[in-house]
């Protein structure tokens, strides 16, 4: 893995209660939401907590600036908006991000999670991110 | 409970903070506690637990996404006339100061208005003690989703 992703992860309990884990393609890092009875947002209809959605986009966004800016990099999200597409179900969640634009100070970056098909994604979020560098 | 909402409502949302607090596993965690609710308005107070922190004991925004999307389907309840499955359809969430492990914060929501099946809300997080703006938020909500009737989107 790359290791300012793997020391992102590594620092972050909240990665670690997603069950978030990250792996590569041709088409880049791949994120993963691990399904956990604790995510369910309603037993009822047993879906994934929307909250749950983004705390995971987030943290894929963020690790998508440490792979590209390196272990040094500062990352801290400074708003968000996010759409649910479609209802989620029981069961793990993928997700790419795209870093639309970097700036020394600032990045953009949009996350897609889907579950059945990449094609049918869940939701859609777009982060603003503070960025530097404990150098 | 107060007594401008709707009593079908009062007694979905006296249900559903028995379960909150005492059988759903991510609620039980943060430890929910209603402040206020009436009608189109609620506020908790809530953990900010340490598995949920970025680094040392700094909590990572995602605990305050998910904290105010919970508060504002609980708050969009409070304005229905009858209960009916909600689902969110976008969140604005804006993280305005750090948030220490350990701490409790309250969130506080009101759903400014429900059109033509849209639920509109609006709320912020700050912490308990020191009343430290943490986080300011807003989502629209549909009312009248598909799924079961009795279903709270939470």
């Amino acid at each position: 893995m790359n290791p300012a992703v793997a020391a992102l992860i590594e620092r972050s309990a909240i990665a670690d209660w997603l069950g978030f884990s990250v792996q590569e393609d041709d088409g880049g890092l791949v994120y993963a939401l691990a399904f956990d009875e604790i995510h369910i947002g309603n037993p009822l209809i047993r879906a994934i907590h929307g909250g749950v959605i983004a705390a995971f986009l987030e943290v894929a966004a963020q690790c998508e600036i440490a792979a590209a800016l390196g272990p040094r990099a500062i990352v801290k999200t400074v708003n968000l908006d996010i759409d649910y597409l479609t209802s989620s179900r029981a069961q793990p969640m993928q997700a790419r991000a795209r870093i639309t634009r970097m700036g020394r100070r600032l990045a953009f970056v949009e996350a897609t999670g889907w579950q059945a098909s990449e094609k049918k994604p869940v939701a859609k979020a777009q982060f603003r991110l503070r960025i530097g560098s404990a150098d | 409970m107060t007594s401008d909402i709707h009593p079908s409502i009062g007694a979905m949302l006296n249900n559903a903070r028995d379960w909150l607090t005492h059988e759903h596993s991510l609620f039980q965690s943060l430890n929910l506690e209603p402040v206020l609710l009436g009608k189109g308005k609620a506020t908790f107070v809530v953990d900010l637990p340490e598995a949920f922190t970025s680094e040392e004991d700094v909590i990572h925004g995602g605990l305050m996404t998910i904290i105010m999307d919970s508060i504002f389907g609980l708050t969009v309840f409070t304005a229905l006339e009858e209960l009916k499955p909600i689902a969110t359809i976008n969140l604005r969430i804006d993280y305005i100061a750090n948030a220490k492990a350990g701490a409790r914060a309250v969130c506080a929501a009101q759903c400014i208005a429900v059109n033509d099946d849209i639920a509109h809300v609006s709320g912020e997080l700050k912490i308990e003690d020191s009343g430290l703006l943490l986080a300011t938020g807003a989502g629209s909500f549909m009312v009248g989703t598909r799924g079961p009737v009795k279903g709270s989107r939470l």
